[in-house]
């Protein structure tokens, strides 16, 4: 009897599913997060009779065979890369993307990395870091002698110098976009990385090639949609139940085999 | 020596185990997407040798208890909305149709992916046919619609049709795992439409599939009692006789 297996790759599965939907609902409030959705696909099938096998010699056939299943697995937990929704927040270096792209961020080791999260800053140098304080790619450095620095949609970063009255270019944001962009690898710290999966990341400046725009003093909240998540609980946690409940069925058909004599 | 009665008891036995693992698995993929649930038959399988003509009334035949056939429930899951445009849910009967190494075969999990090449496909990697062979997309295009005739048109403009298949049979469809159908005689679908930023849920319900459960089980606890029962004939029958004899 297969059941008992069955029914508890059916437990996994559900554990994997809260597991990822409390992941969702811990990043409610993360910038940039995208959510993800646990996938399951049915194990394979043990064939006890196969349909369209001959029954008699006057060629009927068998028209529906049996198969058994062998359970569920987690197939795929792809990110819902979809638009979150954007927060004014009246601080100049905050910066949503409304679109597909992503900012570069030089990490320390070397390669880039990216990120939805445009809650930037500047560090002891003027230079524009992201909240961990690696350098976003290109490198923009804000004088000191800076003031009102103005972020336009197509990435232009501009600032009043020494208050002149006319504002001065000093330096232009880029954004990588991903013909897959489910397939990026989550390195924590709202941060994706390129994988063989994503494909090569294909830069262009914002407002153009479908990288999306910019929002200077926005944030793009996490798309995380709280009422869904929770009936997404609700229903990996009865299917949860409801396993393990064939579980102890499946133990008592077997206790009553024991007790025969 | 056994006895019939409990060698028929034995192929119920057997036949509820197995029911209990087609149970089993539509609970297990309750939350699988484009699942279809799995209904096991039973015949009775008369044994037609095992007669013993010595008495004045001929016995009656012996009736076994086969699985016959697992059937799949068709009907179609709730359909549930994810907003994400590469999330597709069928309404009517048809099937996706992807590539697989194994050749066609079909799914009603249309969640579906971009690979690194701008393939449209399945979760396995596995390319989603259009009507002239798999779906394909360069980095530049954005706004990816599907209109529910299954015609897909991208920034660029219409870049093809879906191939959506129905059966006449699909009773003759095969379970391969991972979501997928294989086999049968596809045609064009005539009756499917496509919907764009939803998924269809499994169709397993759960109080039905629970019923069963229970049910499974008191009939398996049933057909036990009934071999006890049989067994103790017998041991009364043996303990008599030998009393006698004594």
């Amino acid at each position: 009897m297969k059941a008992l297996y069955i029914a508890s790759t059916g437990m996994s599965a559900q554990e994997r599913n809260v597991e990822v939907i409390s992941n969702n609902i811990a990043n409610m409030r993360t910038t940039g997060f995208k959510k993800q959705r646990a996938e399951f696909q049915d194990l394979l099938y043990q064939t006890h009779r196969r349909a369209g096998s001959t029954t008699s010699s006057q060629g009927s056939l068998v028209t529906a065979g049996i198969e058994i299943g062998s359970g569920v697995k987690t197939a795929a937990t792809p990110r819902i890369m979809s638009q979150g929704n954007v927060n004014p927040t009246e601080k100049e270096l905050d910066v949503a993307i409304r679109g597909e792209g992503f900012f570069m961020v030089a990490m320390p080791d070397g390669t880039t990395a990216y990120t939805r999260d445009g809650s930037f800053e500047r560090d002891d140098t003027g230079q524009l870091v992201n909240v961990d304080g690696y350098a976003i790619q290109p490198g923009i450095t804000i004088p000191g002698n800076a003031s009102s620095v103005s972020i336009g949609a197509d990435g232009t970063v501009e600032a009043f110098l020494d208050g002149t009255s006319t504002p001065t270019q000093i330096g232009q944001l880029q954004l990588a976009r991903f013909v897959n962009k489910a397939g990026l690898e989550s390195a924590g710290d709202n941060l994706f990385r390129e994988t063989a999966a994503s494909g090569p990341a294909q830069v262009g400046t914002p407002n153009s090639e479908g990288t999306g725009d910019l929002l200077q003093s926005y944030l793009e909240l996490a798309n995380v949609n709280s009422v869904t998540e929770i009936a997404d609980l609700i229903a990996a946690q009865r299917a949860y139940e409801m396993n393990a409940r064939v579980i102890s069925g499946a133990d008592e058909m077997m206790s009553a085999t024991t007790q025969l004599r | 020596m056994i006895e019939n009665a409990q060698l028929i008891g034995l192929s119920r036995q057997i036949a509820l185990q197995r029911q209990m693992d087609v149970v089993a698995n539509n609970v297990a993929n309750i939350n699988t997407t484009g699942f279809k649930s799995e209904q096991l038959l039973f015949e009775d399988y008369a044994m037609p040798v095992a007669r013993d003509r010595d008495f004045r009334f001929a016995d009656q035949g012996l009736s076994y208890t086969q699985d016959w056939a697992t059937v799949h429930d068709l009907t179609a899951g709730p359909t549930v909305q994810t907003g994400n445009p590469l999330d597709l849910a069928l309404s009517g009967e048809g099937f996706l149709a992807v590539q697989t190494p194994e050749g066609e075969q079909y799914t009603r999990a249309g969640s579906l992916q971009m690979d690194n090449s701008g393939t449209l496909v399945d979760l396995n990697g596995n390319p989603v046919l259009g009507q002239g062979g798999p779906m394909q997309f360069t980095p530049d295009e954005t706004n990816l619609t599907i209109a529910p005739d299954g015609t897909v048109s991208t920034s660029e403009g219409v870049k093809g049709v879906l191939r959506l298949v129905e059966f006449d049979r699909p009773q003759d469809l095969a379970r391969g795992g991972n979501n997928l159908f294989s086999g049968g005689t596809p045609r064009p679908a005539t009756d499917t439409q496509v919907v764009q930023g939803s998924i269809e849920k499994s169709n397993v319900s759960g109080v039905s599939a629970m019923a069963e459960m229970i049910r499974v089980q008191r009939s398996y606890e049933s057909v036990t009692n009934l071999m006890q029962r049989q067994d103790d004939l017998r041991r009364t029958a043996i303990q008599r006789l030998g009393d006698n004899n004594a």
